[in-house]
């Protein structure tokens, strides 16, 4: 029985892999060997079975499409400046939104905030309003003792300023809430619309910019 | 055809390049693809796979045999195809005769060169050496595709499968030796050359 090493050999024997020193002595052991003989048969009837089969040919073209790879059309720089502008545009237009809603935030979520505004704006009526919401407090309980078995809903009413002390404090009151609104709108208007409207524009012009860039570039590729 | 101008141009993302090197080459790809795993349709996936493959990592090319770096990327997609399958069994479509046999594959009824009686013939004994090949574990199989049936040197099944010469050299030997064994249960299918009685006469 030959071992597995005289197999190796007579394969590379086989197809010329030995070196001329190599092959001699191969070739003197064939001689000699019919066992060997017999295994280098069965090496070179199952290559030349091999050799013999038929080449099949692809049942298709394989060539490749840009889609299939994945390549994507050399784009001009100005898309990419436009790409920018967009993103940059939309950037600041958030960023705009972000700031003009913090103070608002503030401002209705703090009470202090709302009283410094209040007195900032109000001048003198800063005096006058505690008064003004005292005064119905003060009123209450005699009210209160002279109806004792009026309903909750005469209560609330008799809770709220008497037409009296409402026409008296009504100017100082007016000025006021027109002061907080003054506030109001200058904390709004941190960013002006004006500059929204103009970031959106920008913004939307060079996405439509790009996009035809892109979409021509890509036409003309195909 | 200038193989390394169009390597070349390929190699700077020139898909027309690639493709001409894919005319060059799709029959002996899909042929070594459809001989590791012994179905058409899987032999095309993995072909085609492959040559996508081939041309993403073009740039890898560092110049020497473009066949066997080729084949590389064709032996590592019907490996991936194999694991596939492995995981995701198969049953086929095709319908056996009352015998238990496959069916004769309609390609040879379409093949204008041959009578009937050989395309019978030739049908029968490449589904013979196809079961044999199938036999072989997938590392054996491979390199004697590419050795005897590609006709590709040892260096090249090296480079194409990655391992060191020595390794091709025992296990071309190894396959080639359970072929034999394999393929004499289909003797009256061979040719008379390669029959016992004729082996003497090679």
């Amino acid at each position: 029985m030959n071992n597995f090493r005289d197999i190796e050999q007579l394969s590379s024997y086989l197809d010329g892999q030995l070196n001329p020193s190599e092959s001699a002595r191969v070739e003197s052991r064939l001689s000699s060997d019919p066992e060997l003989a017999s295994a280098f048969d069965d090496l070179r009837i199952a290559r030349g079975i091999l050799r013999k089969m038929p080449a099949r040919k692809a049942p298709r073209n394989f060539i490749l499409t840009r889609k299939m790879v994945g390549l994507k059309p050399p784009l001009p720089r100005a898309y990419s400046v436009f790409r920018f502008s967009t993103a940059f545009a939309t950037f600041l237009l958030v960023l705009t939104f972000a700031v003009n809603a913090m103070p608002r935030v503030s401002f209705g979520a703090s009470a202090p905030l709302a009283q410094e505004a209040y007195g900032i704006g109000g001048g003198g009526a800063a005096t006058e309003a505690p008064a003004a919401t005292e005064a119905p407090a003060m009123e209450m309980p005699l009210v209160a003792t002279e109806l004792p078995a009026a309903s909750a809903d005469s209560a609330r009413e008799v809770g709220t300023p008497t037409p009296e002390v409402s026409t008296l404090k009504e100017p100082e009151n007016e000025s006021a809430l027109q002061n907080q609104a003054q506030v109001h709108a200058e904390r709004e208007a941190v960013i002006p619309v004006i500059w929204q409207i103009g970031l959106l524009v920008v913004g939307l012009v060079s996405a439509v910019i790009a996009f035809m860039i892109s979409r021509n570039a890509r036409k003309k590729w195909s | 055809m200038d193989e390394t101008a169009l390597i070349q141009t390929a190699q700077h993302g020139d898909l027309d390049s690639f493709n001409t090197l894919i005319l060059h080459y799709q029959d002996m790809v899909f042929h070594t693809a459809l001989r590791i795993l012994g179905d058409e349709d899987l032999a095309a996936d993995a072909s085609q796979d492959a040559f996508i493959s081939a041309f993403r990592s073009i740039n890898s090319f560092r110049g020497g045999s473009f066949k066997a770096w080729l084949m590389r990327t064709v032996t590592n997609a019907c490996y991936d195809e194999l694991r596939r399958r492995k995981r995701r069994p198969t049953t086929q479509l095709e319908p056996d005769t009352a015998d238990g046999e496959e069916m004769d594959s309609p390609r040879w009824l379409a093949d204008p060169s041959m009578t009937p009686a050989e395309k019978s013939e030739a049908d029968e004994l490449e589904h013979a050496i196809q079961h044999c090949l199938d036999a072989l574990p997938t590392e054996f199989r491979t390199v004697v595709v590419l050795a005897d049936i590609q006709g590709m040197d040892y260096s090249e099944v090296a480079t194409a499968v990655h391992v060191p010469l020595g390794t091709i050299k025992s296990r071309l030997a190894r396959a080639r030796l359970r072929l034999r064994e394999c393929l004499r249960s289909f003797e009256e299918l061979l040719p008379s050359s390669f029959r016992l009685e004729g082996e003497r006469n090679l």
